[in-house]
């Protein structure tokens, strides 16, 4: 067994006293691996993601995260724990104020990699994911398909060792769709831990990695389905 | 691109209020504090003139007696330990006080004035002055003994007490420009909660976000301090020319001078300075905890 980045046991959880979402979700993410969290719109897909990229804290259970508990931790330890974690959110957000390149450069210059460096990092990539000639735009002036890949370059730039994204390809078309789940399986080989969910069936079929079916409250692995030609 | 641009800070609300507050501040401030030096620098120039603690007058008799009276007492002075220095208050002197009292024609010789010795204790020494005047009534119950003591430690009081108060003040002004740099960083923080946020989530550590907060305070507070401090400056030499004309002696040595001149250039780097301490210090309390 490969070494485990991820542990979540039993967690639940419920906004203010409404329904609970999901309750006694066990799952582990293990270094290097590849799945998608499939569930119908509502099933918490969302919020699953969000406990792991520490920006919800459950009702229940516990999560860790490369070995550290995420209720025990020092809020000061937070941040380097996030910088082990990409993350593709589902509304992109992109900040306004900056361009484009500013956007995707923004982990970099967070992590305190040089402004010079970071800009030819973030081209590159940009370049990579057809927005080459969008570097100095805004991101209100973009269409929806554009912020997503921008958002997709910013929570890849940095290389990190999970990967969290949430719809990645919802807005945009399938070449495109195929396109980035080739970036994200690129990533993936050189160790990085994806997580992604969807319930585009087009991709699960393209792409059979291990399936997390989140359905009535509590999480189901799916079986691989055959690779469609 | 700037570093100090992942938050749109420039276009704050906050912003547009806050140069306005500290431009006062600083403005009351620097007077404050210009006036808090200018009570120490004349208290020290006035303590240092003072050199005569006790007064000795000794009654005019018309016949030689006032001079034999006046020989003995010098001769008691002399020998009593404790003693820096005595002097003998001249003629002209007494003159060029009657003078600027009772006008320049005034003829001290109308006078039977009383022959004046002025005395200078040793600082480090505890002095008898019951003693000395009971010799000295001894010699003539008609000597006066007046020690100058008491009214100048009541004068000094005064001063301390004014100097304490301006400083007291200085810092209250000090600590509302802190305060309201402390509540609008914290009003900006929620006013860009949102990018806040994604900045958190894609690991920006609290000290990344206080920076961009302290870099924009910094310069906020320097420009508008500077301000303050300029208005204050001209403040400062509208009174000076104001108590020049109205012929009042409006006390301004040179090292006074370069003091102040000092006050009013640092004033804003110093008020800058605690304003982005007070800017980080709201941000880590809010993202800290």
């Amino acid at each position: 067994m490969s070494e485990v980045i991820g542990e979540l046991l039993g967690v639940g959880h419920q906004y203010d006293e409404g329904p609970e979402i999901f309750k006694g979700v066990s799952f582990y993410i293990e270094k290097g691996s590849f799945h998608f969290i499939t569930g119908q719109s509502g099933s918490g897909k969302s919020s699953l993601l969000k406990i792991l990229y520490l920006g919800l804290k459950p009702k229940w259970g516990s999560v860790k995260l490369f070995g550290e508990d995420t209720f025990q931790i020092k809020p000061t330890l937070l941040p380097l724990l996030r910088q082990k974690i990409g993350v593709v959110f589902q509304e992109f957000n992109l900040l306004d104020h900056l361009t484009v390149i500013d956007n995707v450069s923004l982990p970099l210059r967070v992590r305190g990699v040089d402004i010079k460096r970071s800009y030819k990092h973030a081209g590159e990539l940009l370049e990579w994911v057809g927005l080459g000639d969008c570097l100095k735009a805004y991101p209100p002036s973009l269409s929806g398909g554009q912020k997503q890949r921008a958002a997709i370059a910013r929570a890849i730039i940095t290389r990190p060792q999970l990967l969290l994204a949430d719809e990645p390809t919802g807005n945009v078309d399938d070449e495109m769709a195929s396109k980035l789940l080739c970036l994200f399986e690129e990533l993936n080989k050189s160790g990085t831990a994806v997580l992604i969910t969807t319930h585009n069936q087009r991709i699960l079929k393209k792409f059979p990695y291990p399936q997390l079916a989140l359905r009535e409250g509590t999480v189901f692995q799916l079986p691989v389905e055959k690779k469609a030609s | 691109m700037n570093k100090d641009q992942d938050l749109p800070l420039r276009n704050d609300i906050a912003a547009r209020f806050v140069p306005k507050i500290i431009i006062l501040m600083v403005y009351l401030g620097t007077l404050c504090s210009t006036f808090t030096f200018f009570m120490i620098h004349s208290t020290l120039l006035w303590e240092e003139k003072l050199t005569t603690q006790l007064s000795i007058e000794i009654p005019f008799f018309s016949d030689t007696s006032s001079n034999d009276l006046q020989t003995q007492v010098t001769d008691l002075l002399q020998k009593t330990p404790g003693i820096n220095k005595i002097e003998v208050v001249s003629k002209a002197d007494m003159e060029t006080l009657f003078h600027s009292l009772l006008g320049e024609d005034t003829s001290v010789d109308k006078f039977s004035l009383p022959a004046i010795v002025d005395v200078s204790l040793n600082k480090r020494d505890t002095f008898d002055v019951e003693n000395l005047e009971t010799r000295l009534k001894n010699i003539s119950p008609l000597i006066q003994l007046i020690d100058h003591r008491l009214w100048q430690s009541q004068v000094s009081n005064l001063l301390f007490t004014s100097t304490s108060l301006a400083l007291l003040l200085t810092f209250l002004i000090l600590c509302s420009t802190l305060v309201t740099t402390f509540f609008t960083t914290r009003t900006s923080l929620l006013i860009h909660r949102k990018i806040v946020e994604v900045l958190s989530l894609i690991g920006a550590t609290p000290s990344y976000i206080a920076k961009q907060f302290q870099r924009n305070t910094f310069k906020q507070g320097l420009f508008a301090s500077s301000i303050g401090a300029f208005l204050a400056f001209l403040t400062f030499l509208g009174i000076y020319f104001l108590f020049e004309k109205a012929g009042h002696t409006f006390v301004v040595t040179t090292s006074f001078f370069f003091e102040a001149l000092a006050i009013f250039i640092l004033t804003p780097f110093i008020t800058s300075f605690f304003m982005m301490l007070s800017a980080r210090r709201a941000v880590m309390k809010a993202l800290c905890s």
